[in-house]
Formats: structure tokens, sequence, C-alpha cells
């Protein structure tokens, strides 16, 4: 979804920063403040999150932020889902992802694959 | 209804966020298909628990997920085996395996019923974390509702591409009520279809922070106040933090 939406709107994304955090080379806008905000909530570190919240409202304001907090939450419910129900993972993103793309991002050492 | 769940917002948060987490709080306390209201709402209490569990803490530290040495610290209303599916799904759902999830449905839990724990487990979930993002004390969750499950089973309903049973797009039954918006739903949308309503209490919560079914292989505007590259990296990123490989 992240790939597909980024040639969508023509931004460049290093997919490597899924799995390492942001490396600079990435240019969706706030793509830093967004991904350190996402970091924060999903270590429920409190003031981390609420430095990157000030931020956010800062720099991109109040409904931005408010949509920013809609979607963390809706991921922290969705990994639940899949993990505890054991979706098949193969056809996540329509089916466009790759063996290569995810040996390359670190995926495939992730707990589930590497214990498939 | 139960009102709105965040009175002292500073912020002003969409209509149909709020409305959706009124809904959801509403239906954790009603009864479900395999659980009484009261169930429902100590399962949403003990994912709150689950936050604090030192042997948690102890396991997601640990190299096996297997390893657990010491027992949950519960809140005491659930069965051992219900507190263990809150606190593993809670605190470490990219280590859950088919070899735990089959072993509870082997010790005697019926699958509808894991499968609408599961429902009851995300929907807290999702609550609780956006009004951590944004600083705002977690929703008083309501009292529960009297009534008794309805038990009712998908005909439809069988276990051949995850862990637990799904029904397939296409295998419905008008008794299921309304289950796909498109006959090719991917995986994510199928996973509680074992227990319809509660698949769609979910994407009514999840709908409402993420996207519409409709919306999501449309990639140009997002409806909302971030792009859509915007909300993908936040939603890449926080998978990838929970080594979710979907």
């Amino acid at each position: 979804m992240l790939r597909e939406s980024s040639n969508a709107a023509d931004n460049e994304i290093d997919l490597h920063d899924i799995t390492e955090g942001y490396r600079h080379d990435t240019d969706i806008a706030h793509a830093e403040l967004l991904m350190g905000f996402a970091e924060a909530v999903a270590r429920r570190d409190e003031n981390g999150t609420s430095a990157h919240r000030q931020k956010m409202l800062e720099l991109m304001g109040e409904p931005a932020t408010v949509d920013a907090a809609a979607i963390a939450a809706a991921f922290h419910g969705f990994v639940r889902l899949a993990d505890a129900i054991g979706i098949p993972y193969e056809g996540a993103a329509g089916g466009t992802d790759s063996t290569e793309m995810r040996d390359e991002i670190g995926i495939s050492d992730f707990y589930r694959a590497r214990n498939a | 209804m139960t009102g709105n769940p965040f009175p002292d917002s500073p912020y002003d948060i969409r209509g149909d966020l709020l409305s959706a987490h009124e809904a959801a709080l509403a239906c954790i306390a009603r009864p479900g298909t395999w659980l009484t209201g009261g169930q429902r709402v100590w399962i949403a209490e003990e994912v709150r628990n689950a936050r604090n569990c030192p042997a948690c803490a102890e396991l997601k530290e640990a190299l096996s997920p297997d390893n657990l040495s010491r027992e949950h610290t519960s809140l005491g209303n659930l069965s051992p085996a219900q507190v263990d599916i809150v606190h593993r799904v809670v605190t470490d759902p990219g280590r859950l395996s088919e070899g735990w999830c089959r072993g509870h449905i082997d010790g005697g839990m019926p699958e509808g019923e894991f499968v609408e724990m599961i429902g009851v487990i995300a929907m807290t979930v999702i609550t609780d974390t956006f009004a951590f993002g944004l600083g705002l004390p977690e929703a008083v969750l309501p009292e529960p509702a009297a009534g008794e499950p309805s038990r009712y089973l998908p005909p439809g309903v069988r276990r051949e591409a995850a862990w637990l049973p799904i029904v397939e797009p296409g295998d419905e039954v008008p008794e299921d009520g309304p289950l796909y918006p498109t006959p090719t739903a991917g995986y994510i949308h199928r996973a509680l279809s074992m227990v319809p309503q509660s698949k769609r209490d979910y994407w009514n919560l999840a709908g409402a922070h993420y996207l519409e079914g409709k919306q999501v292989y449309d990639f140009g505007d997002s409806g909302r106040a971030i792009s859509r590259p915007q909300i993908e990296i936040i939603a890449a990123r926080i998978s990838a933090l929970h080594q979710c490989l979907y």
C-alpha cells in the first residue's frame, strides 16, 4: 500500500524505512515526524508521543494530528487481527509484495516468516 | 450509545470518529455471539491490565515466546486460557503461532469464542491507542448489557486458509448479514468472518480510523487530513514494529 500510494503520488520512498526507521531518502512530506510519532505510540512512550504530537500540531495542524493518531490506532488493531487469526500473508498488498523485496528490507526475518 | 468518550479533548475530533468510538464501546458491552456483555467488558479491562503484566514483559524479552516462566498477572475475571489469549495478543502479537492458537482450541475453547475475543481485544486496542496518541484519558468502559450470546455459526465457515475458520466471499448466506463489500475482499477483511457481528463491529471502528472499504484501493484523495502516502508510512512502520507480515 505504501509503494502503490507513493507511486500514485509520485513520492520517492526507501522501503528500508519500514523496518529500520527513517533514513532520509523518502520524500513524503513530514515522513520523519510521522514515523517518529508512530514509533513512540507503538512503544507507548508518553514523552516521545507528546513531543511528536506537539510538533505535528505546529507543522501539520490539528486535523492532520488527529488523523495520524487515528491511523496509528487502526494499525495497532489490524496487526492483532492478522496475527491472532493467522491469515495468510502471501496475499497482503494485493499479492504484490515479492519475496525478494521482503528479503531485502528484512521482513523475511520477522518471527512468523522464520517459523513458517 | 455511551456518549462522547473523550469529553475533555482539546482537539476537534472528526464526528465519524467520535461516533465510531461511541458505537464500539456500546457494542463491547452488548452480548456477543459467544460471550456475554459482562465477559466482553472483562476482556476489555484485561486488555488494559495486560500492558503492565510482569510475565508478559519478561516473555517479550525472551528468545522464545514459548518460555512463559510464571503466570500472567490478571484481574481474576477470565479463565486462564482467556487471560493468556488477551495478554499475548496485546503484548507480543508478532510471535503468535498456529501451535499456540490451536493449543487453546484443543484445550476446549470454542473457535467462535476465540475469534470473538480477538475482535474485542482489537477494538479495545484501537480505542485506547487513539487516546494514547492524543494524550487523552482512556474512555470509560460501559456497564455490560444483559442478554445471552446468540451462538450463531455461519453455515459456510471453514478452516482452510487461516488458523481459524473463515467465511470466504461467496460462501456467505443471508442469515450472516452483510459481510463483504466486494468479492475480492482481502484476508484482513475475512479474519473475523466466523463471527459476522464481530466483523461488522470491528470494521465500523477500523474504517473510521483508516479508510472505508471502497477507499482502500483508491490511491487518489485519501479523504483525510494527511495524504495517502503519509497514512501508509505510519501504517507500515507500526506493522513492522509489531513484526506483522501482513
